[in-house]
């Protein structure tokens, strides 16, 4: 039996290995457009300077001979054939088209950066994503040079991305549609702490203005920004950060049904026959647990182990800049009818949203020991126990159980 | 795999464990020196006490399914096929601290002195004995067993 997978991420990483662990003699081939595998959240300490590209890897070095996988690394995937049960994709050196059969294929190609409608922006010299380690390495090599850097989007890749150029000593603006950075992540009082340590940092931000148009030099190396209001900001480096959309451009015309992300069923199959699909692609979640523990259902099933993908997503997320951590589960923001339980001091920042005595949200700033419960809670319902003397006081302890392993579970 | 067994009943809450978990990082000085308020003072287990005021002891379980290695994006917390322990390597970690967030039983912290790494129980590996908590325990609330 022949694995074919198509991306050296999360959940391709993980499938493989996976597919290893169960199946001895089955063929592996990994094909990604990436020559590294790297973490992409760790991007930002590469820009930063404090990680080569070896040290953003999240397995062993030894990786692929170990788990006897072929990686065919630099080549592009273009077209699935369904039919044929095979793929095409493109040489990353040489240009050329070949192709590769499988058996079964399991679609790992995670997300693209997306580009916003905005008049006059395209890709060149002086623009950049962040999302490969190419682009990675291209802001690292721009930015050493650039006067005026922009960062369009002040979601966490935004914000990533000033990150790394903060340590590299630059000080980009950064222009956001909404009132308050982070606004995917955090409240606006947590999102406050952050832009504070940001503008400290030299950093200048730009809320609730428009970008109307973009306009290039004949060289694309440095432009203006026009804003609706009509306020200008020149540019010679300019990161788009402006949100992402799984990579699904490969099955254009191979047939197999999508929306946003591709359309699978709880055994991760798409609906081509031995075709599966496993993180951001999924457009389930874009998290990284997400992506592992898809990547191990789809490889369960591709080697005929029935599993059912049954995870409960919930929204949740850490950040962490400045050395300040915060967490977040749930909802951000109380809805009509909710209670907002707010505690917090001069270093820390703590808030639970209920709903009927059920946490629906959770924020946590500057102190998150123990806190991993509360993710737990928020998403099984449980109701807060009311036996404790305070709400602070919630843990595990109220539903402690071992098993006969001496497992930890909740109590039912 | 090797684990810490838990008996709940038999815990008195006396915090001997969090104590000589705590002391057997420092890097010198003796048990009665120790202060509890220092930031590197740091124990990797703790004792909850839940509505009724019981003592519910709280270690890392080395769980078969571990949320914190799945979590883990930088490659720092592992699953060790062999010993079936999870182990931690700090000097790989990025601090995103996804693990701590998803530890479904809330053992996991950063550490209070830098915040820059986990806080995470390592079986006491590098001492060659048993861990220190069960070795100091006085009601044997907890031990050291070979399971599944």
């Amino acid at each position: 039996m022949k694995h074919v997978i198509i991306g050296a991420g999360a959940a391709g990483i993980t499938a493989a290995k996976v597919i290893r662990e169960n199946r001895k003699d089955d063929e592996i081939v990994i094909i990604s457009t990436d020559d590294a595998v790297y973490s992409r959240c760790m991007l930002h300490k590469f820009i930063g300077g404090s990680r080569n590209v070896a040290e953003l890897s999240f397995i062993p070095p030894n990786f692929f001979e170990e788990n006897n996988i072929r990686w065919r690394s630099n080549k592009t995937v273009t077209g699935v054939n369904i039919k044929e049960k095979r793929i095409v994709f493109n040489c990353g050196k040489c240009g050329k088209q070949s192709n590769e059969s499988y058996d079964r294929l399991l679609l790992a190609t995670g997300s693209q950066s997306f580009f916003p409608p905005i008049e006059g922006l395209r890709p060149g010299p002086a623009v950049c994503t962040l999302r490969d380690l190419s682009d990675a390495k291209k802001i690292r090599m721009k930015a050493d040079n650039a006067k005026n850097i922009v960062i369009i989007g002040a979601g966490l890749v935004g914000l990533d991305a000033a990150y790394g150029l903060v340590e590299m000593g630059k000080t980009p603006t950064i222009v956001e549609m909404g009132q308050h950075i982070l606004s995917a992540n955090l409240d606006p009082r947590a999102a406050m702490t952050y832009q504070a340590k940001f503008e400290e940092a030299g950093c200048r931000f730009i809320f609730g203005n428009r970008v109307k148009s973009i306009e290039f030099d004949d060289f694309g190396t440095s432009g203006t920004i026009v804003f609706e209001s009509g306020d200008k900001l020149p540019t010679d480096l300019l990161i788009v950060a402006a949100g992402v959309s799984p990579a699904i451009g490969l099955l254009k015309s191979s047939g197999i049904p999508y929306n946003r992300g591709v359309i699978v069923n709880e055994y991760l199959a798409t609906e081509a026959e031995y075709v599966y699909a496993a993180g951001d692609i999924t457009g389930l979640s874009e998290s990284w647990p997400s992506a592992i523990s898809q990547g191990e259902i789809a490889a369960l099933n591709m080697c005929g182990i029935k599993s059912v993908y049954d995870d409960i997503l919930e929204r949740q997320n850490t950040v962490n800049f400045f050395d300040i951590p915060s967490l977040s589960v749930g909802r951000l923001n109380p809805e009509p009818g909710d209670v907002v339980h707010i505690r917090e001091d001069q270093q820390r920042y703590q808030k639970v949203i209920t709903q009927n005595n059920i946490s629906v949200g959770v924020t946590l700033q500057g102190d998150i020991s123990r806190s991993g419960f509360w993710q737990y809670l928020i998403k099984h319902k449980i109701p807060i126990n009311n036996a404790q003397e305070s709400l602070w006081k919630t843990s595990f302890a109220d539903s402690y159980e071992l098993d006969a392993n001496g497992e930890y579970k909740w109590a039912k | 795999m090797k684990r810490i067994l838990i008996d709940a009943e038999k815990c008195m809450g006396c915090k001997n464990c969090s104590i000589a978990c705590a002391h057997a990082r420092r890097p010198s000085g003796s048990l009665y020196d120790i202060a509890l308020s220092d930031p590197e003072t740091e124990s990797r287990n703790t004792i909850l006490l839940d509505g009724k005021k019981q003592y519910k002891p709280l270690f890392c379980r080395h769980c078969a399914r571990p949320s914190c290695a799945n979590s883990c994006m930088s490659g720092a917390m592992v699953k060790d096929a062999k010993t079936g322990h999870v182990w931690y390597d700090r000097h790989k970690c990025a601090q995103c601290f996804m693990c701590v967030m998803n530890c479904p039983f809330g053992v996991l912290k950063p550490d209070r002195a830098t915040g820059k790494y986990v806080v995470k129980c390592d079986f006491c590996k590098d001492r060659g004995s048993e861990p220190e908590c069960v070795k100091n325990c006085p009601t044997k609330a907890i031990h050291v067993k070979e399971v599944d």
